[in-house]
This record gives C-alpha cells, sequence and structure tokens, in this order.
C-alpha cells in the first residue's frame, strides 16, 4: 500500500519548483501529502494495538447494562485483585531491583576485564538473546531445575537442605525474582553498559589526584552519573516483569500473579457481569506500564545528557 | 596497590564466574531432563552417562499436532515477516526522506506495544472478537498482531539501518539517473538496508517462535502452545522441544550478528549497536 504512495510523489517535489509560486501555500500542501504517508502504518497501528487498547478500557468502564460507570474499574483494584496487584508489585520491584544490582556488576565486571578480550563480546551477544528470553523455555528450565523434582533441589535435599521447607515455591515471590532475573540481568547489562563506557578514566584519575579512594569515586562521581541509567533500569525491569505471562503460567497457576488473572477472566468460565473486571485488571496494567514507561523516557532522555 | 588490585580482579572473575553457573545450570538441567531417562534420585557417578538419547524429540515428532502447528508457526513467522517489511520499510524510508521532524513521533509509537503487553493487547481481541469473527477465527489473523508486538525491535533495526546510509544522496542519484520509486527501492535501497532487512526478519521470526500469551488466551495451535499442551503428557518430550526452540533462537540471534556486523570499517556509522542487542519484553 504505501508503495503506491511513493510511487506516487513527482520528481522534482522538493527544492526548486517551491520557492517559485506561493512557497507558504505550496510547503502547506506538501507538507499534508509527507504526513499522508504515514496513512498505512497509522491504520495498520490504529486497527492492530489502538483499538484493541481501547476497547479494553470501553469494556472496564461499563455497567452490565451497557452504561458508563467505574463499578468493574474500582472492583479491579479492590479485595482480592488488590491483594493481586500488591503481589504482583512486590515481586516485579524484587526482580528488578536485582535484576539492576546483579545486572550492573556484571556489566562493569565484563567491560574492565583485560583479558581475555572476548569475554566482553561474549557477555554482550548472550545478553542479547537471554534478554529476549521470556517464554516456555525459561519456565521449563527452572522447573527442571528448582522445581519440586528439580535436579538442584535434590542435590540440596541429599545435602539436608530442603528447599521446599519454608514458603518457597517458583510462583512465589522468592521463586519469580530466581526466575525472573534470568532475562533482566542481561537487560541491565544491555542497558547500563553504554553508560558504564561512558565513565571517563579521566574522571576516575581526577578523583584519585584530589586525594579520593575508590569509595569516593562512586560515592561521589560514578554512582551519581550512573543513576539516571539505574533508575530507568529498574523502572525498564520493573515493567518487563509486571507484563510478563507466559513464563509465570507454566510455572504455577497462583491467581496473585496479575497477568495470570487477566488470563483466568478471558478464559471465560466467570460469570456475565464478572468479565467486566478481567478488563479493568487489563486496563490497570496498561496504566501501570505507560507510567513506567513513560518515567523510564524521561530518565533515558536524562542520563543521554551525561553520556551523550 | 599490586593487592588491591588483585583483589579488584578476583572480584571481577567471581561476579563473572557467578554469572556463567547462574545462566548455564538452568539450561543444562533441562537438557539433561529432556534427553537423558535417568530419574534424578538415580543419578549419581555410575549412571551419569547411561540412557541419553533422542527419543523424546523423535516421540514428539511423531505426532500429527506437532506438524499442524509447526506449519502454523511457520505461516505466522512467514506472514508476519512480510506484513512487517510492506508496512515498515516504506514508512521508514518515508520518514526518514520527506518528515525527518516526526522521526521522534514515529519512534513514539512504534515502542506503544511495550505499554500495551501481549496479555492486555488480547484482552482487547477478545473484546472485538464478537465484531470480527470473520477475520479473527482464521488462525493467520494473529499476523498483524504478532507484527505489532515485534515492531519496537523491527523499527528499530530498519531505522538503524537508515541511518547507516546515505538515504538522500542514494536516491537522487537513483533519481537523477532516470530510475522510477520502483526501481529505486527494489535495485538501491533494498540492496543497501540487506542487512537491516535480515535482522528484522530474523528478530520477527525469533518473536513469532516465541510468542505464546495471545496464542494460549486464543487458543491457537501455534508451537509454543503446542509444546506447553504436550508437555501435559509427555514432559521429557515438551523440555526437549523448548530446548530445540532454544537453539534456533539462538541461532537467528548469531545469524542477526552476522548480518550486522560492520565490515572492515569502511562506513564508521555502522558502528552503532546492533539492533539485536537492544531490550525486548518477555
Amino acid at each position: 500500500m504505501a508503495l503506491i504512495d511513493l510511487s506516487h510523489s513527482s520528481p522534482g517535489d522538493e527544492g526548486a519548483t517551491a520557492s517559485a509560486v506561493a512557497p507558504s501555500l505550496r510547503r502547506k500542501g506538501q507538507t499534508l501529502r509527507d504526513y499522508a504517508g504515514l496513512l498505512p502504518f497509522l491504520t495498520f497501528l490504529l486497527l492492530f494495538l489502538l483499538v484493541p487498547a481501547y476497547s479494553v478500557f470501553d469494556q472496564a468502564l461499563k455497567n452490565p447494562d451497557g452504561s458508563f460507570g467505574t463499578d468493574a474499574f474500582r472492583e479491579a483494584i479492590s479485595g482480592q485483585n488488590f491483594q493481586a496487584f500488591k503481589f504482583s508489585i512486590t515481586f516485579s520491584a524484587g526482580a528488578a531491583f536485582v535484576g539492576v544490582i546483579a545486572g550492573t556488576l556484571l556489566a562493569h565486571a565484563a567491560s574492565t576485564v583485560e583479558k581475555p578480550r572476548w569475554i566482553k563480546n561474549l557477555v554482550t551477544s548472550f545478553s542479547g538473546v537471554a534478554a529476549n528470553m521470556g517464554g516456555l523455555p525459561l519456565a521449563f528450565m527452572f522447573l527442571s531445575l528448582l522445581g519440586r523434582q528439580g535436579i538442584l533441589t535434590k542435590i540440596l535435599e541429599y545435602f539436608g537442605f530442603d528447599l521446599y521447607a519454608g514458603d518457597f515455591g517458583l510462583g512465589e515471590v522468592s521463586g519469580l525474582i530466581i526466575v525472573y532475573s534470568y532475562f533482566n540481568i542481561p537487560l541491565m547489562v544491555l542497558v547500563t553498559l553504554p553508560a558504564i563506557e561512558g565513565l571517563r578514566p579521566a574522571w576516575r584519575e581526577a578523583c584519585v589526584n584530589l586525594g579520593g579512594t575508590g569509595f569516593t569515586y562512586w560515592r561521589r562521581i560514578g554512582i551519581p552519573v550512573l543513576l539516571p541509567s539505574l533508575l530507568g533500569g529498574f523502572l525498564l525491569l520493573f515493567a518487563n516483569s509486571f507484563s510478563a505471562y507466559a513464563t509465570a503460567q507454566q510455572l504455577t497457576d497462583n491467581s496473585k500473579i496479575v497477568p495470570l488473572r487477566i488470563g483466568f477472566f478471558l478464559g471465560g468460565d466467570v460469570s456475565i457481569g464478572e468479565d467486566a473486571v478481567g478488563y479493568g485488571l487489563a486496563a490497570w496494567m496498561i496504566i501501570v506500564m505507560a507510567a513506567s514507561m513513560g518515567a523510564y523516557w524521561l530518565l533515558r532522555r536524562r542520563s543521554e545528557r551525561w553520556l551523550g | 596497590m599490586t593487592s588491591m588490585g588483585g583483589q579488584r580482579r578476583l572480584g571481577r572473575r567471581l561476579i563473572l564466574l557467578i554469572g556463567a553457573i547462574y545462566f548455564a545450570f538452568p539450561f543444562v538441567a533441562m537438557a539433561r531432563f529432556a534427553f537423558q531417562n535417568v530419574q534424578v534420585f538415580d543419578l549419581g557417578r555410575s549412571t551419569l552417562f547411561e540412557n541419553w538419547s533422542l527419543t523424546s524429540v523423535t516421540s514428539a515428532f511423531g505426532e500429527d499436532y506437532f506438524w499442524d502447528a509447526l506449519r502454523l508457526s511457520i505461516q505466522l513467522a512467514l506472514g508476519t515477516a512480510l506484513l512487517t517489511l510492506f508496512v515498515l520499510v516504506p514508512t521508514a524510508v518515508w520518514v526518514h526522506l520527506r518528515i525527518p521532524r516526526a522521526r521522534a513521533v514515529v519512534e513514539f509509537l512504534t515502542v506503544l506495544p511495550y505499554v500495551i503487553p501481549a496479555i492486555a493487547l488480547v484482552a482487547g481481541i477478545v473484546v472485538i472478537k464478537p465484531h470480527a469473527r470473520w477475520f479473527l477465527n482464521s488462525d493467520l489473523s494473529l499476523i498483524p498482531f504478532y507484527a505489532v508486538l515485534a515492531l519496537p525491535f523491527t523499527y528499530r533495526s530498519i531505522d538503524a539501518g537508515l541511518r547507516a546510509i546515505d538515504l538522500r544522496t542514494l536516491t537522487e542519484a537513483s533519481r537523477s539517473l532516470g530510475a522510477g520509486w520502483n526501481v529505486t527501492l527494489r535495485r538501491v535501497l533494498i540492496p543497501s538496508l540487506k542487512s537491516a532487512l535480515i535482522s528484522s526478519t530474523f528478530l520477527t521470526v525469533a518473536v513469532v517462535l516465541g510468542e505464546y500469551t495471545i496464542a494460549d488466551v486464543l487458543l491457537k495451535r501455534t508451537l509454543p502452545a503446542f509444546m506447553a499442551e504436550y508437555r501435559q503428557s509427555d514432559p521429557r518430550g515438551g523440555y526437549a522441544l523448548a530446548v530445540l526452540s532454544l537453539l534456533a533462537t539462538t541461532l537467528l540471534f548469531a545469524g542477526i550478528g552476522v548480518a550486522t556486523r560492520p565490515r572492515g570499517g569502511r562506513n564508521p556509522r555502522t558502528d552503532e549497536p546492533s539492533p539485536s542487542t537492544e531490550e525486548t519484553p518477555s
């Protein structure tokens, strides 16, 4: 479709002829036509992303009789649903925190290791793959490692440590943090590596010359410069963990995980008025995602100012 | 001083080692479970190398459903890749040539799928479904939604490709030699964007092969959906398929790495980070 748009524009549109006749008028028509070139893309986005997203809010803000009402929308963040949001936000924040710390340490170690040189390339390439590793394989890996019959569970048992004695579970906060770190840490490596590489050796030298120690350097220079990208990374990892469905669904049927809860409502085994609560949950999820991604966007712009 | 430097080096090594263990062990555990038919509590020095086989995979291949699912996933991958190229390449070229001012806005639009994750998107699809059954009843109706999910990665890789070439000069040269837009696109732009187009296609395929959320809720029998279902009856077979799918994904990413590797420093601008090393939601 867009190909046709391209071929319609006649040669010589730019420059020369424009200045001759009524430039402003000419430019206005041209700008309009330029923006019309985006129509196929905008239509695609509208039909397959924005209309579905709008429908979620539309359904969430509806009474059973079809009139406007906020009952389902409020129901989606009270009682059990509130507990679900609390649980999801807790483990997502925990997973993001672990990911930020471990990812930054790993990125720093990889960027400063002198030899062998291939280590850094290996870490970046691997991170590119592992950061995209959600879904079923990830769940299967940890089920075979730390599930009730998992190999590490059994090894620990052999040494007299019962992993499942307490409230550990792959679907509980601790388990989800361990599993989600598998894609969060590499994602953090990718986010933070450019910032770490942007730390100039001269800053460190200046700090040492002025009598600062390694600790002073990190306390006064390193961490403050990295802070926007650390916070940004936290938000990105949080959003990433908060919205993951596939892995969690295979690990557990814990209905306190918001995406699983939405899936349950969408499954259709609920009475008529109740399905609106599912859409309410989805609407709130979009709100949470929009807030964290928006803040991430702002922080990234800030960190680019320092480390352009 | 030396001892402190040594300590620091040791610390780094330790971090890398712990990282290696954390990332390798789960995979090894899954592969062992998939390909070795020995119960965990029987594992010991004597049984460590016993009963390794590929029977779990071959028995999964024996299922008719597997081939149906594979065919559907391949169709979806190809369809999504083609749709992505047809919508995004002209759009990205157009934005770069005609409305560079709109670049930030378009970029913002392409990352919207981060804000509306798959589980929320599929909730919207469920709402629309009664009004568009003629479309959504078809398994191939997943194609445009998968194209949306892949959008943040695919657009970025095409955009990076366009930044790396001198688009304006190339098109002007081509046009002044008498080529129309069609010829310019086919004989000038596509060849010079080859690596970006390849990596965008591979990224799309990786996204489609890994997508489970939408397929699960809409009860479409794609490869990941089959994997989840098959695991219920034959866990080892399901895990074996997961190992294969991970290997396939890794190969795709390796392919992207090769395709986008800067060639001999000819053009310094291609040194931008390759799109494969960018973040994605899961």
